[in-house]
């Protein structure tokens, strides 16, 4: 299960988020922990480099593109590497929309187009669809194979 | 709130080049924005000094700009706007949907929806269910492919809105609750209930829609029914009926053709929409609650598994694995030959798919081990080669999953036989790798024949290579493996499968000895980095030789960055830890590492929790642990859960064992050994005999973990030395003759010395340190005295007397020189705690005189004991025992106060009477609870204390281990041990109070909230109080509000909010009387979310803050809590005499406090013309209702 992905900016103030089975008290926690996370660690840090961290049973795995820092947060089949496969979707999907690692100001032109990609990407806490082509299809709505 | 870059969410969203909604904004125009708005505004971008303030604002005009900008998407209700530059709020976006919707089949109108409308809603968290019939129809008219895939889009979030809060997977702004707006009526009263049955009807329908161009649409009406909520049960048999109705009509396997798996683009368009459709209904499927009852799950699922589209087989096997934990038999049946070479799980393994072949490892597991196989090892063996090809699988999530798989680790359930057989299968059996399914087969190079190679060199050499690897991920991940690998370990020697000897040879398992050379084409990668490792070593193809070797691979691992990695490898390594291995190594990367300031307390925490799974799993380690734990109380005592470590001594004091209980407790009393902290000195720090608590913080926790020890010691020594009072040896009297304390002294630390050197660690505590430390030490040497024999418990009777007389306070610190005062017990100041103490033992010790006494002169004089002395000596006998069960707990029916030697007497005299030896319900302890009192954890068990008590368990009661209590407050650590064994632990981390990042705004919510339910004039007090006081005391309460309710916080999304629609309620607030507030009807209800909490933590964080608002809450509660308030209205008016008088004005409302002399002081709820709020009023002049 993907518990949730976040997209956060330098300042740690929240761009996107999507939790999927984490209790709504819970989410307060979630985000000041990861973003937290991120001022500590992400200095200096390349682009698109994993992180990971780990609570209990949950895996966190994160990155930063450009001006966003992204993470994912997942448990039992989303391990850390699972979840690497999952930013890994994101963060192509997201240089893909945006043509190269984004500013903010980038990100947030785009900014719909990424919550669409989103949606094709992790669908109800499960990874979906992970190939570039095929997410650029489905936001447009085409079909996933074309004929 | 204007951000450092000044680029935040809204600010780059509104501040697009074209304007926003400029067709829209034509049309409409709205009140220029009130006063105190466009100053907030300005002051948000100009001044930082007014941030918060201003922040408040706007925040607040944009609850009010939702409501009203509902209100009017709702009515219809254009107004007018005539700032084109101004940001969109979301009203506008709202309207526009609205109006676009109408002229969908212009061109321009699709570009507005596809450039700016629908992009800018985005950063909403959710929509509002009034949008939907738009949505619907843009759904059903609109031709541009954009815009519908943002209709289903929204369409989805309207169906997943749960409605709690508005808290819907968000992210960007938050919005309110809807439904909760519409049930009041703000915004039209449009609910999700009411919109849901009608968006389900119209995507229904299309998914139905057999057109061929029209299914592209229904796939996305597919997904977004997915959304709907799964609760009610008739949705969800629709969307079964759909979904399955598809997958009938897909997955004929006789209209299809047999593609290549990754084939499809040469397809034909038929197929095509066919492997399309079947992936979106697959999909669906997935998202469903799976029903296992139902046959065409498994049937559509393994269906699937040979789709052409990789993400349905991905789905497919998941689904399919999903079922196969429940029904493994018949999931093994449908699959039939699919298994085998050339079926479509063979297939599976060169898909392009990680997590679909994670599923086939999975699966290939489940089947593999499955009970319900027994009879068919044929299949069993087919599944079980496929999880074996796996292995070699070039991603290490595959990989790794098919380890833990073999380890005997695939779900959260721990079960003991099947890691030990984990284990033994890894370490026994020898992989002979079919040649022609290997991936890279076709490479010249794997041509040679593959030999037969032992499955844990193979493991292995992929792990060490992991270990090299960069990426953080796959280390953390590796390590875990390692972990994993070390609980089956433990397992198998905990069951005793010890013929898995790691000393031997792999290849007498193995028929071939060349092993060097066999998989490099396999791992061509991997393999050739690793043997440079281990190459020269003696033993090298022993397991115990790849074991030392990877071990030595994974300590150089605590060299990385990254302090997760180093945790699980540092769990990886405790679990790797066996019970006989030397622990020096481990033990000083430990030490070195928890000086690291940069371990949280999460982390530390957790590897504590690690000591107890490893000590659950081998109790042989408890030594072990137990000297890691004082690492752990050493060097982090800040840090650590102080429960959960107590309760790591105390269970590993119990597995020791006879033999390391004196080593056990001689780990947990090193704490009081230890010099005391010296701040700021960097000596040591790597040492684990020196205490690093150089800030306040810890230096604190490090001396309740004193006080937890002493207390430990108290109560456990005796369990730890196997020495009790009821049955011991010594009579009394031989103590008596030893009173010359050096003899007494030697006497006792040759008879017992863990007893001995517990007695002397708890006397120095019991005259230096901490008041608190010494009230413990006392207490814990009063236990000791009891439990213990002689010559122990004179040895305390005497130190505790002299203790009480300070006498040797002044012996032995010559710094406490006399100055004429009399020191006594001052000296200790322990003077009020001792003498009862010092009570008891002195009747102790005087009945036991007498009883010698009168046994003598029964014996000389050669007479019976006569009834009644013997119920004298029955009386005094329970006496002593009621009185010692104030301190500790005694095993009642074995305890004899007056020695061994009454044992017999009282015998007789129970068996001439019949009483019963266990009467502990009539201790007065537990009657009365006292002994709660005096010992929080001290539940006497004496109240099921069965006849014939069992030594054993009269002993671990007498050392308090029956029961969960240690210091009273163990349940919760006993269950955060329990939670972790299990595996437990989604739930959020706890971000250290002081590291929080300052969220400088309140929670959007509990604003929403409050201006819904209260008066904005208490949001201004509180506005006013907050920028009053110090930003970082603000900080601190914000965040403690919003942690409160489990708000949202996102300072910079509202910065520079529009206010055009928030006019009315804005200067609503603008000019607030403080009186009003207080006689506001509204604000009479008390808010229903419990709003006096917040202002207990308001007035807890910062008592100078708000005084405002809080002076008159307390009011506000003082006259609720002072029971019934009177009110009464004044009949005339009345004009006060004097000074203590108040006049009134006929029919004002006041509230009688109280009477005197035909006089009622009352207050006013508002000061009259005088300014006078309180005074006498003729008791005549009110009318009381």
């Amino acid at each position: 299960m993907i518990l949730a992905v976040l997209f956060a900016n330098a300042e740690g103030n929240i761009l996107i988020e999507r939790f999927h089975g984490v209790p709504a008290e819970e989410r307060l926690h979630w985000r000041s922990f990861l973003v937290k996370l991120g001022a500590d660690n992400l200095k200096g840090v390349k682009n698109e480099e994993l992180l990971v961290a780990c609570h209990k049973s949950v895996y966190i795995v994160y990155t930063i593109l450009g001006d966003v820092s992204i993470y994912v947060v997942g448990k039992d089949a989303y391990d850390e590497l699972a979840l690497s496969e999952v930013i890994f979707t994101i963060t192509s999907a997201v240089k893909d929309v945006c043509g190269k690692p984004p500013t903010e100001r980038r990100f947030l032109d785009k900014y719909g187009r990424i919550c669409l990609c989103l949606d094709e990407i992790v669908w109800k806490g499960y990874l979906e669809n992970t190939e570039k082509d095929r997410i650029k299809r489905l936001i447009r709505l085409k079909p996933p194979t074309e004929f | 709130m204007a951000d450092s870059s000044g680029t935040t969410l809204m600010d780059l969203i509104t501040a697009d080049p074209t304007p926003a909604t400029s067709s829209s904004s034509s049309s409409t125009s709205a009140p220029p924005p009130s006063a105190t708005s466009s100053t907030s505004l300005s002051s948000t971008l100009g001044k930082p000094a007014t941030e918060k303030k201003s922040k408040r604002a706007t925040l607040m005009q944009i609850q009010n700009d939702t409501i009203s900008a509902a209100k009017a998407a709702v009515r219809t209700n254009i107004m007018p706007q005539k700032q084109k530059k101004k940001p969109v709020s979301y009203s506008q976006l709202a309207r526009s949907i609205h109006e676009l919707a109408a002229t969908s089949d212009q061109r321009s109108s699709q570009r507005q929806l596809v450039q700016h409308v629908f992009p800018k809603l985005a950063v909403y968290n959710s929509v509002d269910p009034s949008l939907a019939p738009s949505l619907l129809m843009l759904n059903q008219q609109c031709e541009d492919k954009s815009v519908l895939r943002y209709v289903y889009y929204y369409l989805a979030r309207i169906l997943s809105d749960t409605g709690s809060q508005g808290l819907s997977s968000g992210g960007g702004i938050p919005t309110p609750n809807w439904d909760a707006l519409a049930d009041i009526d703000a915004v039209g009263g449009v609910t999700r209930a009411d919109v849901v049955p009608r968006i389900i009807e119209q995507l229904s329908a299309e998914a139905t829609n057999a057109d061929v161009e029209f299914h592209a649409r229904r796939l996305q009406s597919l997904k977004a029914l997915t959304y709907a909520p799964s609760t009610n049960s008739d949705i969800l048999s629709r969307l079964y009926e759909i979904v399955f109705g598809i997958l009938e009509k897909v997955g004929d396997p006789s209209q299809k053709k047999k593609k290549g798996i990754l084939g499809g683009k040469g397809g034909d368009k038929e197929s095509i929409i066919r492997s399309n459709l079947q992936y979106a209904s697959l999909s669906a499927l997935r998202r469903l609650p799976l029903d296992p009852g139902n046959p065409a799950f498994l049937h559509y699922a393994v269906l699937g598994i040979s789709s052409a589209d990789p993400v349905a087989v991905r789905n497919a096997l998941e689904i399919v694995s999903e079922i196969a934990a429940r029904d493994p038999y018949a999931v093994a049946m449908a699959l039939g030959k699919q298994v085998q070479p050339g079926g479509a799980l063979q297939d599976v393994l060169h898909l392009h798919d990680v997590l679909a072949r994670v599923s086939l490892a999975r699966l290939c597991c489940t089947i593999s081990r499955a009970k319900a196989l027994d009879e068919r090892p044929d299949i069993r063996s087919q599944f079980n080669s496929v999880l074996y090809q796996l292995l070699l699988d070039p991603s290490e999530r595959v990989c790794f999953e098919a380890i833990l798989c073999v380890l005997g680790k695939y779900d959260s359930a721990e079960r003991t036989e099947e890691r030990a057989s984990g284990w033994y299968r890894l370490t026994r059996e020898i992989l002979k790798l079919p040649d022609a399914s290997s991936k890279e087969s076709s490479k010249d190079k794997s041509q040679k024949i593959k030999r037969p190679q032992p499955l844990i060199k193979l493991v292995m050499r992929r792990l060490e290579s992991s270990f090299r690897s960069f990426s953080r991920p796959v280390l953390h991940a590796a390590a875990r493996v390692v972990q994993e690998m070390g609980k089956s370990r433990a397992a198998a020697f905990a069951l005793g499968i010890q013929d898995v000897d790691e000393g031997a040879h792999v290849n007498t398992f193995a028929d071939a000895s060349d092993l060097n050379d066999s998989d490099e084409s396999t791992h061509p990668e991997s393999i050739r980095r690793t043997s440079s490792v281990s190459n020269g070593t003696a033993g090298r193809d022993t397991i115990a030789g790849m074991l030392a070797s990877l071990m030595e691979v994974v300590r150089t691992t605590v060299a990385c960055e990254c302090v997760y990695v180093r945790a699980m490898v540092i769990k990886a390594l405790i679990w790797m830890q066996g019970p006989f291995d030397s622990f020096d190594e481990l033990e000083s990367i430990i030490a070195s590492e928890l000086s690291d300031p940069a371990w949280s307390a999460g982390l530390l925490n957790d590897v504590l929790l690690t000591l107890h799974a490893r000590f659950k799993a081998s109790p042989d380690m408890a030594v072990t642990l137990l000297e890691i734990a004082r690492i752990f109380a050493t060097k982090v005592p800040g840090k650590v859960d102080a429960d959960v470590l107590q309760l790591l001594w105390k269970t590993c004091l119990v597995g020791a064992g006879p033999d390391g209980k004196h080593k056990a407790l001689e780990a947990v009393t090193i704490v009081l050994d230890l010099p005391p902290p010296q701040p700021g000195s960097m000596l040591g720090l790597t040492s684990v005999d020196r205490v690093s608590a150089s800030d306040p913080k810890s230096a604190l926790a490090l001396q309740r973990l004193v006080q937890a020890a002493v207390w430990f010691l108290g109560e456990n020594a005796n369990y730890a030395a196997s020495e009790y009072a009821w049955e011991s040896a010594t009579p009394p009297g031989t103590a008596l003759m030893m009173l010359d304390a050096d003899k007494m002294v030697a006497a006792a630390s040759s008879r017992n010395p863990t007893l001995a050197g517990a007695l002397t660690r708890l006397q120095r505590c019991a005259f230096s340190g901490s008041w608190e430390i010494r009230i413990i030490a006392a207490q814990a040497l009063t236990t000791m005295a009891i439990r213990s024999g002689e010559p122990f418990r004179l040895q305390i009777y005497e130190f505790l007397h002299t203790l009480a007389q300070g006498g040797l306070q002044s012996q032995l610190s010559d710094v406490h020189l006399s100055n004429g005062e009399d020191q006594g017990a001052s000296g200790t100041g322990l003077g009020v705690l001792l003498s009862p103490m010092i009570k008891v033992l002195d009747e102790m010790y005087s009945a036991q005189d007498d009883l010698i006494k009168e046994v003598r002169n029964h014996d000389n004089a050669k007479k019976e004991w006569t009834d009644d002395e013997l119920k004298k000596l029955y009386e005094t006998h329970e006496r002593l025992l009621d009185l010692v069960s104030l301190f500790c707990y005694v095993p009642r029916t074995k305890y004899l106060p007056l020695g061994p030697i009454s044992a017999k007497l009282i015998d007789i005299y129970r068996t001439r009477h019949n009483i019963s030896a266990s009467t502990g319900l009539s201790d007065p302890a537990v009657a009365t609870g006292i002994s709660d009192l005096i010992y929080e954890s001290s539940k006497t068990p004496a109240a099921a204390e069965p006849d014939a008590l069992d030594d054993d368990l009269v002993n671990a009661w007498a050392a308090n281990l029956g029961d969960d209590g240690l210091w009273g407050n163990n349940a919760p650590a006993m269950n955060r041990v329990n939670e972790f064994l299990a595996g437990a632990g989604t739930d959020a981390p706890e971000v250290d109070e002081e590291n929080i990042i300052s969220r400088p705004s309140v929670s959007y919510d509990d604003m929403w909230a409050k201006t819904l339910l209260e008066t904005t004039e208490l949001e201004e007090d509180d506005a006013k109080s907050l920028g009053s006081s110090s930003p970082d005391s603000t900080g601190s309460v914000e965040t403690s509000i919003s942690s409160h309710f489990g708000g949202m916080s996102y300072p910079s999304l509202f910065s520079s909010r529009p206010n055009s629609y928030g006019a009315d309620k804005a200067s609503r607030g603008s000019g607030p009387s403080i009186y009003e507030g207080i006689s506001s009807p509204i604000r009479e209800e008390p808010p229903p979310y419990s709003s006096p909490g917040m202002y207990r933590n308001e007035s807890f964080e910062n008592p100078l803050a708000g005084t405002g608002s809080r002076s008159f809450e307390s009011q506000d509660d003082e006259r609720i809590s002072s029971g019934n308030p009177q009110f009464g209205s004044a009949l005339y008016d009345f004009t006060a005499g004097g000074d203590d008088e108040l006049s009134l004005t006929a029919g004002e409302e006041v509230e009688i406090e109280y009477e005197v002399d035909g006089w009622f002081y009352v207050k006013k709820k508002r000061p009259g013309r005088d300014g006078k709020m309180a005074g006498l009023v003729p008791v005549l002049y009110v009318n009381q209702p």
